[in-house]
């Protein structure tokens, strides 16, 4: 019995939405009223506010990457597509916004609370995901700084092996990555046997 | 010369929740037969009665028929949230509008429905706050297999949860059964400190009485409280003695003044929240000629304090929420909060919600 699904806060929360004026527009206003997000509506321009907004709408069919401020794909929030042909060229252009979610056109009487907590999610994972991955390959790149460290380390330590767990245990006393006691002990040089490291 | 004008009403008269939607039958009736009489109006309502008998699968058809084969463009009634979202798809393509009288579970504010009962910030939330701090925080859930049950207990879970307490259990009853023996099992063997029950009907009627004979047998079980969204007055006959002691949330219990005001007395909330479906559709066509066939959205498309109480943004009331305890076979109101905004999403949970509970006010009798 785990809770899957977190319900945001959408109580105030705001809501941009690049389309021309039209019944979409007017269909999408009235369902965000009713869940109580606040609504700006724009066209072709975003206003300059429109990078505080929690949610974008935006109109794949007439939508273009120059109406955004930001590059295509890193939208500081979930960005919605609002579908009306379903041409594989206008997709291909929505998923290069990285649209977290979708609403097929013409919006009737449902479909924006589902997209919202959809887009909520999946945009919050997404951003996990990269931060995990950007973590990742910082420590990859530093696996040659381990390597110099557990040599420097060996020389008093007698073993590779030996010489791992020394740098293992800096990093624990340090409270840092193995990679951020590498970078540190080679900067540091070499410490006489016995002698501990000292925090810089 | 008064406006005839037809108004659909689709109330099973037969089924798990006859009970329920009888009495919202007879609310919207009663009000046909008052507007009709009021001299000051000039419209005359021609009620167009189908009765889909408790069985899902008739509501769609028969809503499509009662908006293609007469000219009404208003239907009262549905009960279950089933047979309301059952029917949603055939409103938006007629350009009809269902006036919705039940308590349901939120999470919709069609376009095409006037929701007159009420939502979970007007029932669930409230008891919630009201009974965690009373009974203590070891809940455990029975409802019917549908929306209103999953949901409730949803949210339930979310409260009980958030004020630091546990849920011992969870179970549901397809519609109609009355096979409680896990449900009471499980009662027997966890000892909540109260039970929410939001199962409909017969099962929960069931529930109700196999829990009493469970009292009875197991004396140290106590008085372990029984809550509900969806109990009312209509149904108490049904469930007789072992209703002792049930705590109930509505906008209205008999007797009560606040809503829907006027001094008039209802059977129950149901009856009452159809009672002011039909009566605020007249309110909104009356001196309006013409106003029968629009949508809902042009028939709301005028200010605020012109919509009788309609929350323009999403087509709910504000309502009092009250809280009562069935005793000598009878609600008595037992706390009371006057007008609670409706929240369908609840998205305002920090209004609502507030640190302490000023808003609360305990009555004495």
């Amino acid at each position: 019995m785990s809770r899957g699904l977190y319900v945001p806060n959408l109580g105030g929360a705001r809501a941009v939405i690049v389309h021309r004026p039209h019944p979409t527009v007017a269909a999408l206003k009235r369902q965000l009223g009713a869940i109580g997000l606040s609504v700006e509506a724009c066209w072709p321009e975003l206003p300059a506010s429109a990078v505080m907004a929690d949610y974008i709408f935006f109109d794949v069919d007439m939508g273009h990457d120059s109406q955004f401020p930001w590059k295509p794909g890193d939208a500081p929030m979930p960005m919605i597509a609002l579908i009306g042909s379903e041409a594989p060229g206008r997709i291909e252009w929505a998923l290069s916004q990285k649209a977290a979610g979708k609403i097929l056109k013409p919006v009737g009487d449902g479909g924006v609370f589902s997209a919202l907590l959809i887009a909520r999610q999946t945009f919050d994972a997404r951003n996990a995901m990269a931060a995990e991955i950007a973590d990742l390959r910082a420590r990859l790149s530093e696996r040659q700084t381990v390597v110099q460290a557990v040599m420097l380390l060996a020389r008093t330590a007698g073993s590779e092996e030996r010489a791992y767990d020394q740098l293992r245990q800096m990093a624990m006393s340090w409270r840092v990555t193995i990679e951020q006691a590498a970078a540190r002990m080679i900067a540091h040089g070499a410490p006489a046997a016995g002698s501990r490291l000292r925090q810089k | 010369m008064r406006r005839q004008i037809e108004i659909g009403l689709l109330f099973s008269r037969a089924g798990s929740y006859a009970l329920i939607a009888g009495s919202g039958r007879a609310g919207a009736l009663q009000a046909i037969d008052e507007i009709n009489a009021d001299p000051a109006l000039d419209l005359t309502f021609i009620p167009v009665e189908r009765d889909p008998q408790g069985n899902i699968d008739l509501y769609q058809p028969l809503c499509a028929e009662i908006l293609s084969a007469t000219s009404a463009r208003h239907v009262i009634g549905t009960t279950t949230s089933w047979s309301r979202k059952e029917v949603i798809p055939t409103l938006e393509k007629a350009g009809g509008t269902l006036w919705y009288p039940c308590p349901y579970e939120g999470f919709e504010a069609s376009d095409h429905v006037v929701y007159t009962h009420a939502c979970p910030n007007q029932h669930l939330v409230p008891l919630m706050e009201w009974a965690l701090p009373r009974y203590g925080r070891r809940a455990y859930l029975v409802g019917s297999n549908y929306i209103w049950g999953w949901e409730s207990n949803r949210v339930a879970r979310d409260l009980v949860v958030a004020a630091g307490g546990t849920v011992l259990g969870e179970r549901y009853l397809r519609l109609g059964d009355t096979d409680v023996s896990r449900m009471i099992e499980e009662v027997r063997a966890t000892r909540p400190d109260f039970i929410l029950n939001s199962l409909i009907g017969p099962s929960s009627y069931e529930f109700l009485s196999a829990l009493a004979q469970l009292r009875q047998q197991d004396a140290a079980l106590g008085a372990v409280p029984v809550l509900t969204c969806n109990v009312t007055e209509c149904e108490l006959p049904a469930i007789g003695a072992v209703a002792e002691g049930l705590v109930s949330v509505g906008p209205y219990f008999h007797g009560a003044t606040g809503w829907p005001g006027d001094g008039q007395v209802f059977e129950s909330s149901m009856e009452a929240a159809a009672h002011v479906a039909v009566r605020t559709l007249a309110a909104l066509l009356a001196h309006r000629p013409g106003a029968e066939a629009l949508s809902l959205q042009s028939l709301l498309d005028r200010p605020d304090d012109a919509l009788h109480g309609i929350d323009p943004a999403t087509h709910h009331l504000t309502l009092p929420s009250l809280i009562a305890e069935v005793r000598d076979g009878r609600f008595k109101v037992v706390a009371e909060r006057a007008a609670v905004h409706p929240d369908p999403y609840l998205s305002r949970r920090i209004e609502i919600r507030p640190p302490d509970r000023p808003s609360l006010r305990v009555i004495t009798q």
